[in-house]
Protein backbone atom coordinates (compact mmCIF):
# COMPACT_ATOMS: atom_id res chain seq x y z
CA UNK A 1 0.00 0.00 0.00
CA UNK A 2 1.13 3.41 -1.06
CA UNK A 3 0.55 5.70 1.78
CA UNK A 4 1.05 8.46 -0.53
CA UNK A 5 -1.73 8.19 -2.13
CA UNK A 6 -3.88 9.26 0.49
CA UNK A 7 -2.21 12.33 1.61
CA UNK A 8 -4.22 15.59 1.61
CA UNK A 9 -0.62 16.95 -0.38
CA UNK A 10 -1.38 15.07 -3.39
CA UNK A 11 -4.80 16.27 -3.98
CA UNK A 12 -3.78 19.75 -3.80
CA UNK A 13 -1.21 18.75 -6.33
CA UNK A 14 -4.07 17.73 -9.08
CA UNK A 15 -6.60 20.54 -7.77
CA UNK A 16 -9.48 17.13 -7.01
CA UNK A 17 -11.03 19.42 -4.68
CA UNK A 18 -12.89 21.56 -7.06
CA UNK A 19 -13.23 17.90 -9.63
CA UNK A 20 -14.78 15.74 -6.55
CA UNK A 21 -17.18 18.78 -6.04
CA UNK A 22 -18.15 18.86 -9.25
CA UNK A 23 -18.36 14.95 -9.43
CA UNK A 24 -20.51 14.69 -6.00
CA UNK A 25 -22.87 17.70 -7.14
CA UNK A 26 -23.68 15.29 -10.16
CA UNK A 27 -23.40 11.57 -8.99
CA UNK A 28 -26.64 10.06 -9.66
CA UNK A 29 -26.93 11.46 -13.12
CA UNK A 30 -23.55 9.86 -14.42
CA UNK A 31 -25.65 7.17 -15.82
CA UNK A 32 -28.09 8.75 -18.15
CA UNK A 33 -25.43 11.60 -19.22
CA UNK A 34 -24.40 10.94 -22.71
CA UNK A 35 -20.63 10.23 -23.69
CA UNK A 36 -20.21 10.72 -27.84
CA UNK A 37 -23.74 10.16 -27.83
CA UNK A 38 -24.49 7.04 -26.11
CA UNK A 39 -25.32 7.25 -22.47
CA UNK A 40 -25.64 3.97 -19.70
CA UNK A 41 -29.32 3.41 -20.24
CA UNK A 42 -29.57 -0.14 -21.72
CA UNK A 43 -25.75 0.10 -21.64
CA UNK A 44 -26.40 -4.10 -21.98
CA UNK A 45 -27.61 -4.36 -25.38
CA UNK A 46 -25.79 -1.78 -26.49
CA UNK A 47 -22.66 -3.44 -25.94
CA UNK A 48 -24.15 -6.49 -27.70
CA UNK A 49 -24.44 -4.61 -31.17
CA UNK A 50 -21.75 -6.31 -33.17
CA UNK A 51 -18.75 -2.96 -34.04
CA UNK A 52 -20.05 -0.02 -32.11
CA UNK A 53 -20.41 -2.48 -28.78
CA UNK A 54 -16.99 -2.81 -28.65
CA UNK A 55 -16.16 0.54 -29.23
CA UNK A 56 -18.42 1.29 -26.57
CA UNK A 57 -16.33 -1.30 -24.21
CA UNK A 58 -13.17 0.42 -24.99
CA UNK A 59 -14.56 4.00 -24.35
CA UNK A 60 -15.92 3.24 -21.26
CA UNK A 61 -12.50 1.33 -20.17
CA UNK A 62 -10.89 4.56 -20.93
CA UNK A 63 -12.86 6.36 -18.88
CA UNK A 64 -12.86 4.82 -16.15
CA UNK A 65 -9.22 4.72 -15.65
CA UNK A 66 -8.70 7.83 -17.04
CA UNK A 67 -5.77 10.14 -15.79
CA UNK A 68 -5.72 12.39 -18.44
CA UNK A 69 -5.79 16.21 -17.32
CA UNK A 70 -8.91 16.43 -19.89
CA UNK A 71 -10.88 14.35 -17.81
CA UNK A 72 -14.42 14.72 -17.06
CA UNK A 73 -15.82 15.05 -13.46
CA UNK A 74 -19.74 14.46 -14.12
CA UNK A 75 -18.77 11.34 -15.71
CA UNK A 76 -16.61 10.34 -12.47
CA UNK A 77 -14.18 9.35 -14.84
CA UNK A 78 -11.10 7.99 -13.44
CA UNK A 79 -13.12 6.55 -10.54
CA UNK A 80 -12.46 2.76 -10.08
CA UNK A 81 -11.73 0.57 -6.87
CA UNK A 82 -10.88 -2.60 -5.28
CA UNK A 83 -12.13 -4.72 -2.92
CA UNK A 84 -9.95 -5.41 -0.03
CA UNK A 85 -10.78 -8.08 3.28
CA UNK A 86 -11.36 -6.48 6.47
CA UNK A 87 -7.91 -6.20 8.34
CA UNK A 88 -6.63 -4.51 4.92
CA UNK A 89 -9.52 -1.74 5.07
CA UNK A 90 -9.39 -1.54 8.57
CA UNK A 91 -5.59 -0.73 8.40
CA UNK A 92 -6.06 2.16 5.68
CA UNK A 93 -8.58 3.86 8.14
CA UNK A 94 -6.38 3.49 11.24
CA UNK A 95 -3.28 4.80 9.30
CA UNK A 96 -3.24 5.90 6.00
CA UNK A 97 -6.68 7.84 5.45
CA UNK A 98 -6.14 11.38 5.73
CA UNK A 99 -8.23 13.59 8.38
CA UNK A 100 -10.88 14.27 8.49
CA UNK A 101 -13.31 10.97 8.24
CA UNK A 102 -17.03 10.93 7.62
CA UNK A 103 -19.58 8.36 7.21
CA UNK A 104 -22.48 9.15 5.31
CA UNK A 105 -25.47 7.46 3.23
CA UNK A 106 -24.22 4.94 0.12
CA UNK A 107 -25.10 7.18 -2.58
CA UNK A 108 -25.82 3.85 -4.97
CA UNK A 109 -27.89 2.04 -2.74
CA UNK A 110 -30.13 5.69 -2.37
CA UNK A 111 -30.12 5.93 -6.30
CA UNK A 112 -30.74 2.14 -7.10
CA UNK A 113 -32.13 0.53 -3.87
CA UNK A 114 -34.03 3.98 -2.52
CA UNK A 115 -32.44 2.98 0.87
CA UNK A 116 -30.46 5.64 3.29
CA UNK A 117 -27.45 3.59 4.53
CA UNK A 118 -25.15 5.17 6.67
CA UNK A 119 -21.72 3.20 5.62
CA UNK A 120 -19.49 4.58 3.14
CA UNK A 121 -16.32 6.26 4.90
CA UNK A 122 -14.88 9.08 2.91
CA UNK A 123 -11.86 10.82 3.62
CA UNK A 124 -9.36 13.55 3.54
CA UNK A 125 -10.69 15.98 1.01
CA UNK A 126 -13.92 14.28 -0.12
CA UNK A 127 -15.09 14.64 3.33
CA UNK A 128 -16.00 18.15 3.17
CA UNK A 129 -17.79 18.45 0.21
CA UNK A 130 -20.31 15.63 1.42
CA UNK A 131 -21.29 17.87 4.19
CA UNK A 132 -22.63 19.94 1.63
CA UNK A 133 -24.75 16.98 0.05
CA UNK A 134 -27.59 17.48 3.02
CA UNK A 135 -28.96 13.89 1.66
CA UNK A 136 -26.04 11.91 1.96
CA UNK A 137 -25.84 13.04 5.90
CA UNK A 138 -27.13 10.75 8.09
CA UNK A 139 -29.59 11.91 10.09
CA UNK A 140 -29.78 9.37 13.27
CA UNK A 141 -25.90 8.15 13.57
CA UNK A 142 -22.58 10.93 14.05
CA UNK A 143 -21.64 12.04 10.95
CA UNK A 144 -17.65 12.80 11.50
CA UNK A 145 -16.33 9.93 13.45
CA UNK A 146 -12.61 9.19 14.33
CA UNK A 147 -10.45 6.45 13.34
CA UNK A 148 -11.08 4.26 16.18
CA UNK A 149 -15.24 4.68 14.88
CA UNK A 150 -14.26 3.68 11.41
CA UNK A 151 -12.58 0.73 12.16
CA UNK A 152 -15.12 -0.21 14.44
CA UNK A 153 -18.33 0.31 12.01
CA UNK A 154 -16.17 -0.61 9.07
CA UNK A 155 -16.36 -4.18 11.00
CA UNK A 156 -19.83 -4.18 12.24
CA UNK A 157 -20.78 -4.34 8.43
CA UNK A 158 -18.87 -6.46 6.82
CA UNK A 159 -20.31 -9.21 9.32
CA UNK A 160 -22.74 -7.88 8.26
CA UNK A 161 -22.22 -9.11 4.62
CA UNK A 162 -21.03 -5.85 3.14
CA UNK A 163 -18.34 -5.82 1.24
CA UNK A 164 -15.25 -3.60 1.94
CA UNK A 165 -13.68 -2.09 -1.27
CA UNK A 166 -10.98 1.14 -1.43
CA UNK A 167 -11.83 3.62 -4.24
CA UNK A 168 -9.96 5.98 -6.36
CA UNK A 169 -11.53 9.65 -7.41
CA UNK A 170 -10.19 10.01 -9.08
CA UNK A 171 -6.69 7.99 -9.69
CA UNK A 172 -4.50 8.35 -8.21
CA UNK A 173 -6.44 10.21 -5.07
CA UNK A 174 -7.92 7.16 -2.50
CA UNK A 175 -10.80 8.88 -0.40
CA UNK A 176 -13.02 5.78 0.41
CA UNK A 177 -13.55 3.14 1.74
CA UNK A 178 -17.16 1.50 1.07
CA UNK A 179 -19.17 -1.44 2.14
CA UNK A 180 -20.61 -2.76 -1.23
CA UNK A 181 -23.39 -4.98 -2.32
CA UNK A 182 -24.04 -6.68 -4.81
CA UNK A 183 -26.40 -6.25 -7.43
CA UNK A 184 -27.17 -2.06 -6.01
CA UNK A 185 -23.67 -1.07 -6.24
CA UNK A 186 -22.65 1.12 -9.70
CA UNK A 187 -19.05 -0.25 -9.59
CA UNK A 188 -19.99 -3.96 -8.92
CA UNK A 189 -22.76 -3.67 -11.22
CA UNK A 190 -20.50 -2.95 -13.97
CA UNK A 191 -18.01 -5.32 -13.22
CA UNK A 192 -20.38 -8.32 -12.76
CA UNK A 193 -22.91 -7.68 -15.33
CA UNK A 194 -21.18 -5.71 -17.59
CA UNK A 195 -17.85 -7.01 -17.51
CA UNK A 196 -15.80 -3.69 -17.13
CA UNK A 197 -13.25 -3.14 -14.70
CA UNK A 198 -14.58 -0.82 -12.46
CA UNK A 199 -13.93 -3.10 -9.49
CA UNK A 200 -10.95 -5.06 -9.09
CA UNK A 201 -10.74 -7.99 -7.31
CA UNK A 202 -8.59 -8.48 -3.62
CA UNK A 203 -5.06 -9.70 -3.16
CA UNK A 204 -6.55 -12.22 -1.91
CA UNK A 205 -8.84 -15.85 -2.59
CA UNK A 206 -11.14 -17.58 0.01
CA UNK A 207 -9.75 -20.96 1.14
CA UNK A 208 -12.13 -23.55 2.00
CA UNK A 209 -10.40 -26.36 4.17
CA UNK A 210 -12.64 -29.73 3.23
CA UNK A 211 -12.04 -31.33 6.95
CA UNK A 212 -13.00 -28.62 8.57
CA UNK A 213 -16.08 -27.78 6.22
CA UNK A 214 -18.88 -29.20 8.63
CA UNK A 215 -21.59 -28.26 5.79
CA UNK A 216 -24.08 -25.63 7.62
CA UNK A 217 -24.05 -23.49 4.68
CA UNK A 218 -23.88 -20.53 6.75
CA UNK A 219 -21.17 -19.13 4.71
CA UNK A 220 -22.92 -19.26 1.65
CA UNK A 221 -25.74 -16.67 2.50
CA UNK A 222 -23.09 -13.81 2.95
CA UNK A 223 -21.39 -14.58 -0.58
CA UNK A 224 -22.59 -11.34 -2.74
CA UNK A 225 -20.48 -12.96 -5.45
CA UNK A 226 -22.15 -16.13 -5.40
CA UNK A 227 -19.28 -17.84 -5.53
CA UNK A 228 -20.09 -20.04 -2.80
CA UNK A 229 -22.18 -23.31 -3.19
CA UNK A 230 -23.70 -26.12 -0.93
CA UNK A 231 -23.22 -29.55 -2.18
CA UNK A 232 -25.66 -31.95 -0.55
CA UNK A 233 -23.75 -34.81 -1.96
CA UNK A 234 -20.78 -34.24 -0.21
CA UNK A 235 -22.24 -32.15 2.71
CA UNK A 236 -19.90 -29.93 2.34
CA UNK A 237 -19.32 -25.78 0.84
CA UNK A 238 -17.32 -25.51 -2.88
CA UNK A 239 -15.93 -22.14 -4.53
CA UNK A 240 -15.93 -20.78 -7.78
CA UNK A 241 -12.77 -18.88 -7.57
CA UNK A 242 -12.95 -17.18 -10.62
CA UNK A 243 -16.01 -15.99 -8.98
CA UNK A 244 -14.48 -14.87 -5.84
CA UNK A 245 -13.11 -11.91 -4.99
CA UNK A 246 -11.02 -12.45 -1.80
CA UNK A 247 -13.44 -9.75 0.55
CA UNK A 248 -13.24 -12.61 3.32
CA UNK A 249 -17.07 -11.69 4.09
CA UNK A 250 -18.03 -14.93 4.53
CA UNK A 251 -15.31 -16.13 7.28
CA UNK A 252 -17.90 -13.77 10.22
CA UNK A 253 -20.05 -16.84 9.12
CA UNK A 254 -17.85 -19.72 9.50
CA UNK A 255 -17.87 -21.20 13.14
CA UNK A 256 -15.44 -24.35 12.82
CA UNK A 257 -12.32 -22.14 11.00
CA UNK A 258 -12.79 -23.39 7.42
CA UNK A 259 -12.27 -20.59 5.69
CA UNK A 260 -9.14 -18.73 5.42
CA UNK A 261 -7.53 -15.90 2.86
CA UNK A 262 -4.76 -17.00 0.82
CA UNK A 263 -2.92 -14.27 -1.15
CA UNK A 264 -3.85 -14.36 -4.87
CA UNK A 265 -0.77 -15.44 -6.10
CA UNK A 266 -0.43 -18.18 -4.24
CA UNK A 267 -3.01 -19.83 -6.36
CA UNK A 268 -1.50 -20.37 -9.82
CA UNK A 269 -5.09 -20.77 -11.73
CA UNK A 270 -5.45 -17.15 -10.26
CA UNK A 271 -2.07 -15.53 -9.97
CA UNK A 272 -2.83 -11.72 -11.74
CA UNK A 273 -5.98 -12.44 -12.58
CA UNK A 274 -8.12 -9.07 -11.03
CA UNK B 1 -32.98 -9.94 -29.78
CA UNK B 2 -36.05 -8.74 -28.42
CA UNK B 3 -34.97 -6.24 -25.83
CA UNK B 4 -36.71 -5.85 -22.41
CA UNK B 5 -39.02 -2.29 -22.97
CA UNK B 6 -39.63 -0.93 -19.39
CA UNK B 7 -41.18 2.39 -19.56
CA UNK B 8 -41.92 5.05 -16.48
CA UNK B 9 -45.20 7.56 -17.61
CA UNK B 10 -43.37 10.77 -16.14
CA UNK B 11 -47.24 12.45 -15.79
CA UNK B 12 -47.69 10.08 -13.11
CA UNK B 13 -44.38 9.92 -11.19
CA UNK B 14 -41.96 12.94 -11.38
CA UNK B 15 -41.15 15.99 -9.56
CA UNK B 16 -44.10 17.16 -11.93
CA UNK B 17 -46.17 14.38 -11.67
CA UNK B 18 -48.61 13.11 -9.15
CA UNK B 19 -46.02 11.14 -6.89
CA UNK B 20 -42.51 12.78 -6.60
CA UNK B 21 -39.99 9.69 -6.73
CA UNK B 22 -38.11 10.53 -4.15
CA UNK B 23 -41.27 9.76 -1.37
CA UNK B 24 -42.36 6.55 -3.67
CA UNK B 25 -39.58 4.84 -4.83
CA UNK B 26 -41.31 1.31 -4.59
CA UNK B 27 -40.09 0.24 -7.41
CA UNK B 28 -36.36 0.40 -6.85
CA UNK B 29 -37.03 -1.31 -3.37
CA UNK B 30 -38.99 -3.96 -5.02
CA UNK B 31 -36.46 -4.97 -7.92
CA UNK B 32 -34.31 -7.83 -7.29
CA UNK B 33 -31.89 -6.93 -9.88
CA UNK B 34 -32.10 -3.11 -9.42
CA UNK B 35 -32.69 -2.21 -12.58
CA UNK B 36 -34.28 1.20 -11.83
CA UNK B 37 -31.87 4.88 -11.45
CA UNK B 38 -33.36 7.68 -9.31
CA UNK B 39 -31.24 10.67 -10.36
CA UNK B 40 -32.14 14.36 -10.79
CA UNK B 41 -32.49 15.94 -14.25
CA UNK B 42 -30.32 17.01 -16.01
CA UNK B 43 -30.80 20.54 -16.20
CA UNK B 44 -29.03 22.94 -14.35
CA UNK B 45 -30.81 23.04 -10.55
CA UNK B 46 -31.41 26.52 -8.58
CA UNK B 47 -29.12 24.78 -5.62
CA UNK B 48 -26.77 22.45 -7.46
CA UNK B 49 -26.12 20.81 -3.69
CA UNK B 50 -29.17 20.24 -2.99
CA UNK B 51 -31.71 19.27 -6.76
CA UNK B 52 -35.20 19.48 -6.34
CA UNK B 53 -36.16 17.73 -9.80
CA UNK B 54 -36.00 14.01 -9.64
CA UNK B 55 -36.62 11.11 -12.37
CA UNK B 56 -36.63 7.73 -12.27
CA UNK B 57 -34.99 5.83 -15.25
CA UNK B 58 -35.45 2.25 -15.98
CA UNK B 59 -31.12 2.15 -16.63
CA UNK B 60 -30.50 -1.07 -17.26
CA UNK B 61 -32.92 -3.17 -18.89
CA UNK B 62 -30.68 -6.24 -19.92
CA UNK B 63 -31.10 -7.35 -16.44
CA UNK B 64 -34.49 -7.00 -15.88
CA UNK B 65 -36.14 -10.98 -15.51
CA UNK B 66 -39.98 -9.94 -16.23
CA UNK B 67 -41.11 -10.80 -12.79
CA UNK B 68 -43.94 -7.73 -13.11
CA UNK B 69 -43.25 -6.67 -9.58
CA UNK B 70 -42.46 -3.15 -10.21
CA UNK B 71 -45.78 -2.64 -12.39
CA UNK B 72 -47.60 -4.34 -9.93
CA UNK B 73 -46.30 -2.21 -7.00
CA UNK B 74 -46.55 0.67 -8.40
CA UNK B 75 -49.20 3.00 -6.88
CA UNK B 76 -49.70 4.93 -9.64
CA UNK B 77 -49.84 2.05 -12.36
CA UNK B 78 -46.94 4.09 -13.64
CA UNK B 79 -44.44 1.52 -15.43
CA UNK B 80 -45.08 -0.54 -18.60
CA UNK B 81 -42.63 -3.90 -18.64
CA UNK B 82 -42.98 -5.97 -21.79
CA UNK B 83 -40.29 -8.56 -21.16
CA UNK B 84 -37.32 -9.24 -23.76
CA UNK B 85 -34.28 -11.38 -23.71
CA UNK B 86 -32.30 -10.73 -20.69
CA UNK B 87 -28.57 -10.63 -20.53
CA UNK B 88 -26.27 -11.67 -17.89
CA UNK B 89 -22.75 -11.85 -18.13
CA UNK B 90 -22.76 -15.56 -16.94
CA UNK B 91 -23.91 -16.99 -19.86
CA UNK B 92 -23.79 -14.73 -22.84
CA UNK B 93 -20.32 -13.54 -22.08
CA UNK B 94 -19.77 -9.41 -23.41
CA UNK B 95 -16.97 -10.31 -26.41
CA UNK B 96 -13.80 -8.70 -24.23
CA UNK B 97 -11.68 -6.16 -26.33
Amino acid sequence: MNAHLYTNELADEYNMQAYLEEQWKNMETLFIRKIMGFSSIGLGYKMKMPIIGRVLRAAAERQVHSESPKRVPKRADGHFGQVVPLEDAQHILGNLAAEPICKNYCVCRWMQRGVKDAVCINFGQLSGIIEKLHRYVPENTKFWIDREEAIAALEAQNKKGYVASVWFQPVPYINAVCSCESPECGGLRLRNDFGLMTVYKGEYVINVNQDNCQGCKSCVRMCQFNALRFLPSVNRVIVDLDKCFGCGVCRHACNHEALTLVPRDSVPGQAGKY
Amino acid sequence: MKKTKITIDYKKCSFAGKVDPRECRKCLHVCDTAVFLMHPTLEEHPDPYNPEKWLITPVWPSMCTGCMKCANICPEKAITVVPGQSLHNLNHPYPKF
